[in-house]
């Protein structure tokens, strides 16, 4: 296995009265296609700040590259394409496309510089990536679900990170689409050898495009190959009667907290 | 139209007005897309009380308008931080009680002061050589910290916590946008007036919001149109011997539902219903 670029020593997040995130021990190696599952409230996206160094840990240790997660400066933070969790886009707000990705730009230029020609290079790369650079002087608010989806990780791209870090890159975009966008993810994974680190509730979708999966529910439940999570005994502990398993190995997780 | 520029006072006005369109409205831009309207209103109205202690204390008005809008900004942008109660429950109260102090400072002055109600209304066609040299300084202060940090500023306003994650000082450049409002609010005090300056900051910018869907060119249609109108008002009220304050906002406003009625963005959701 490659050298880990983020690891979890015996790490506790949260904040004075809650517990997030207790006594997570993981190592992410580099090239990793990581999907981390869990029911929601389990701290899937404390993991997320977390990595990208917005939360240090109460206790425990977390390294991501060569610093401690505390010390995490804003040069690293730009080292990590981030894709949030898809918020509702004001449809009618001013902005391009081209103009979004070029934001990726931005952290990792740092203050006082302004983005040049070669920026903008980066970013028509990022969007070629993505299949996007026809639209990119269209209003991002009138491209669709999946489309808007794309140029929010060309943004992350433009950044050129070393991780890319989805937040429930699927969620609120339809079945077809869904797939599109893992099939992309996988790409961008395997042609420009990012670390991946993919945060869903939806065990079924991902499944087949992890190298790993890790079981969160406040606390680390499990971590290893699809074959070996997704197994009765480990998932019920986190999901409990929520969970159906059904002879093709079909897991589905119903999980009622989920439309808010 | 040539006979009017021959006048001293009509030239520092119609510069003044020029400078307050400019700002006002480069600052908008940010105020819009970040959804800072309230805050800015708010801020107006400390700014005005800092005014009025001033002059119950004899001494120069700027400094403490500054103080007092400073430390508005600030407050309210600490309690939208930690979002203990809702924004437009805390900025209503902080805007109502600097008012009242305005207002107490007011009355505790022997005697009517037509200076402070200067600052209430405003009057641009009254701008002195003073007043002008200080609105040109913090013009240029203003706007160049914003062409400095502009990118940082357009990416806060698109998402702050995107801009935080991916490796931009976020919140300082919060805090720098709110102290930018809080400048340019003292600056246009003068002009327009405590009551309508932030239409200065507000109308041009939603006017522009309405025509574009780009960053870019939104903000140079806010400056066009806060310029043109603040240039427009002047005369107007020059022409017809209106006050200066009401006929630049009143004329913008104008544009403003224009904008509306006219905007592609309008007439796209109106395609898009069928």
């Amino acid at each position: 296995m490659a050298t880990p670029i983020i690891r979890f020593t015996h790490a506790t997040f949260g904040f004075p009265g809650v517990t997030a995130l207790e006594d997570i021990s993981l190592e992410i190696a580099d090239g990793e296609f990581v999907g981390v599952i869990g029911p929601n409230g389990s701290g899937k996206t404390t993991l997320c700040r977390a990595v990208l160094g917005l939360l240090p840990p109460r206790s425990g240790h977390l390294q991501i590259f060569d610093c401690a997660c505390q010390e995490l400066r804003c040069h690293h933070r730009a080292r990590i394409g981030y894709l949030p969790q898809k918020g509702v886009l004001d449809r009618n707000f001013p902005i391009t496309v081209l103009e979004a990705v070029m934001m990726g730009r931005y952290g990792a230029l740092g203050l006082f510089t302004r983005p040049d020609k070669q920026d903008r290079e980066i970013a028509l790369h990022a969007l070629d990536h993505v299949g996007m650079q026809d639209h990119r002087n269209s209003a991002l608010g009138h491209l669709s679900g999946g489309q808007q989806q794309r140029v929010l990780i060309a943004r992350a791209l433009a950044q050129q990170p070393q991780v890319l870090l989805l937040d429930e890159p699927t969620t609120g975009i339809d079945i077809t689409t869904q797939h599109a966008v893992l099939d992309l993810i996988r790409h961008l994974h395997r042609d420009l050898k990012l670390t991946v680190l993919l945060i869903t509730h939806d065990i079924n979708m991902i499944r087949s495009y992890v190298d790993r999966l890790v079981l969160l529910k406040t606390r680390l439940y499990a971590a290893g190959p699809p074959a070996e999570v997704l197994r009765q005994d480990v998932l019920q502990q986190v999901y409990g009667k929520e969970l159906v398993i059904t002879e093709k190995d079909l897991i589905i997780v119903e999980d009622y907290h989920h439309h808010h | 139209m040539i006979e009017m520029l021959t006048y001293d006072f009509m030239q520092r006005s119609l510069l003044a007005a020029v400078l307050v369109g400019a700002v006002c409205s480069v600052i908008g831009v940010f105020v819009v897309l970040r959804g800072l309207a309230f805050i800015g209103a708010g801020t107006a109205h400390a700014a005005f009380a800092g005014v009025a202690l001033a002059y119950l204390l004899g001494v120069p008005p700027l400094p403490l308008a500054i103080v007092f809008g400073l430390a508005t900004v600030w407050i309210t942008g600490v309690m939208e931080e930690q979002g203990r109660m809702k924004l437009d429950v805390s900025i209503g109260i902080l805007y109502t009680a600097t008012m009242a102090l305005a207002i107490l400072f007011i009355g505790l002055m022997k005697g009517y002061n037509a200076e402070v109600y200067g600052y209430l209304f405003g009057s641009v066609l009254s701008v002195t050589p003073e007043e002008l040299r200080v609105i040109g300084l913090l013009s240029v202060l203003v706007v160049g910290v914003i062409f400095i940090f502009s990118k940082e500023l357009y990416f806060i306003a698109f998402d702050q916590d995107m801009a935080e994650a991916s490796g931009v000082p976020a919140r300082r450049i919060f805090y720098l946008l709110l102290t930018l409002i809080a400048l340019t609010v003292v600056v246009s005090l003068k002009t327009v007036g405590a009551i309508l300056v932030f239409a200065m900051v507000l109308v041009p910018a939603s006017t522009a919001y309405q025509l574009t869907h780009s960053l870019k060119q939104m903000t140079v249609y806010a400056v066009l149109i806060g310029v043109g109108c603040a240039v427009w008002g002047v005369m107007v009220s020059y022409w017809w011997d209106l006050p200066s304050g009401p006929a630049i906002v009143l004329l913008a406003t104008t544009v403003f539902f224009l904008s509306v009625f006219f905007s592609p963005k309008r007439v796209r959701r109106a395609d898009a219903a069928h």
